[in-house]
């Protein structure tokens, strides 16, 4: 009989566990991984022989691969082929390259920051301007911001190329041996990696402009949003 | 406590329930004590009985003779500028406000906490 | 991260109790009043969101006495607001009447 799912839905879309959680238990990291093999061009089905002979027409169309004399006892068992793929994360149609954003939770919960474009992982760049609210660009999920009405004027700046994930990557440490110095270091601060800062500043120059346009938005973005008592978030427009 | 609103022909009332909540209509009729017969031919209310448990009077009335049919009731509530006199009560005002406030968006909200800073 | 002013993001509700017939309790599912929730339509922007039960224990854990649940609201339960929760584990039923923090994520507006 056929087992429960492993990960049943609560309800349609809301499944038990979450998806690193069902990955976790699928343990899917520990089995080896197969390189999917490329798909070679189909050979020929038939090759031509020369058959001698002077009636026999001098040559003749040959099977290329002889059908096999016997069947095989037992079916081989063939991996069933996956037909689902991966699609991009559809954006939201209340987000747009402009619109404010409430962070929902995390360091940042509460700031009001400004979208500036999807990357490929489906993760929105985002960014405070720091200036304003001290929320560097980052990356968020869609899913922990509420989208406002509110729209920052966006049309005459371009976001680099080169912010894309592998920019938010962090950088791999090696494994070395601690020493004495490092240890006393660890719990400390690093500074900010330079490139970084010197980013921030050039994405938000022209963010910063287009938001002075608008009164009051730069003191918008500074302040944090939060529910006070009667305020109800499925009355509220956002 | 005196009354001053009555249930009579050409009482002005506040639809509260159902597809036409918070549309005007005015008592063309009086079918008994809780039921009259309604029309709003200027805010789109269909003539039609109406308990009130799903109306309230106002203090607005409007000169009308009884079982006035729908068009000539129309041209009276034109002349008489109904919607004119409910745009001035406080009632409207408030009904208005309260709409205004729903809709406003977070930075509106923002703004207005602004405003109410400098003024307090 | 410093915020002078305390700042709530959740919407507030209340454990009515489990789902219920006359005589069995369903402990597996949690029946919730949300604030200013008095319709089922009005529950329609509640769905799928992510519930916290913040209790008081006896028993210092990672130097903390503070414990969460966290659940997940499922669908509406009747016509007047109250909603139905899944909670990783069951409630407990000294929880009945105590508050839960509805977050607003995962959001959809």
């Amino acid at each position: 009989m056929a087992h429960a799912p492993r990960n049943p839905a609560l309800v349609p879309g809301v499944s038990r566990f979450s998806r690193s959680q069902s990955y976790a238990k699928a343990a899917l990291f520990k089995k080896k991984k197969q390189a999917a093999k490329s798909k070679a061009a189909a050979p020929a089905a038939t090759k031509t022989k020369t058959v001698g002979g002077a009636k026999n027409g001098k040559s003749r169309a040959v099977l290329a691969a002889k059908a096999p004399r016997f069947y095989a006892a037992e079916d081989a068992p063939v991996p069933k082929v996956t037909r689902k793929t991966i699609r991009p994360v559809a954006l939201r149609s209340s987000i747009t390259p402009g619109t404010v954003l409430i962070v929902l939770s995390g360091k940042f919960a509460g700031k009001r920051v400004v979208f500036l474009k999807q990357l490929a992982s489906g993760l929105l760049l985002v960014t405070g301007p720091f200036k304003v609210n001290g929320v560097p660009l980052r990356r968020i999920n869609q899913a922990y911001v509420i989208a406002t009405s509110t729209k920052v004027d966006l049309s005459g700046v371009k976001v680099d190329e080169k912010f894309n994930d592998d920019y938010f990557k962090r950088a791999k440490e090696g494994k070395k041996q601690a020493t004495e110095e490092e240890l006393f270091e660890a719990g400390k601060k690093q500074p900010t990696a330079e490139h970084r800062v010197a980013d921030q500043k050039q994405v938000d120059k022209a963010i910063l402009a287009a938001v002075k346009k608008t009164p009051y938005l730069k003191a918008y973005l500074n302040s944090s949003f939060s529910l006070s008592k009667g305020q109800f978030p499925h009355l509220l427009r956002f | 406590m005196v009354f001053s609103r009555f249930v009579e022909v050409g009482r002005v009332v506040l639809i509260t329930y159902g597809p036409d909540a918070g549309k005007l209509a005015v008592i063309v009729d009086i079918i008994d004590h809780s039921r009259v017969l309604v029309d709003g031919p200027t805010t789109g209310v269909e003539r039609q009985a109406i308990s009130f448990k799903r109306a309230t009077l106002t203090d607005l009335k409007v000169k009308v003779p009884r079982t006035l049919g729908t068009p000539a009731l129309a041209k009276a509530l034109e002349k008489q500028d109904l919607a004119g006199q409910w745009k001035k009560t406080a009632w409207a005002k408030k009904i208005e406000s309260r709409t205004l406030r729903a809709q406003s968006s977070d930075f509106d909200r923002f703004k207005l906490m602004i405003a109410r800073r400098k003024v307090g | 991260m410093v915020n002078e002013r305390p700042h709530r993001l959740y919407a507030k509700g209340r454990v009515l109790g489990f789902t219920r017939s006359k005589r069995n309790t369903k402990e597996h599912t949690s029946l919730l009043q949300l604030e200013g929730v008095r319709t089922s339509e009005d529950t329609q922007f509640y769905l799928g969101k992510r519930v916290a039960y913040v209790y008081r224990a006896k028993r210092v854990i990672d130097g903390s006495r503070i414990r969460v649940i966290w659940g997940r609201i499922t669908r509406p339960h009747g016509t007047s607001g109250a909603v139905r929760a899944k909670f990783r584990s069951n409630l407990p039923p000294r929880s009945f009447g105590a508050g839960v923090r509805v977050m607003l994520y995962p959001s959809r507006v």
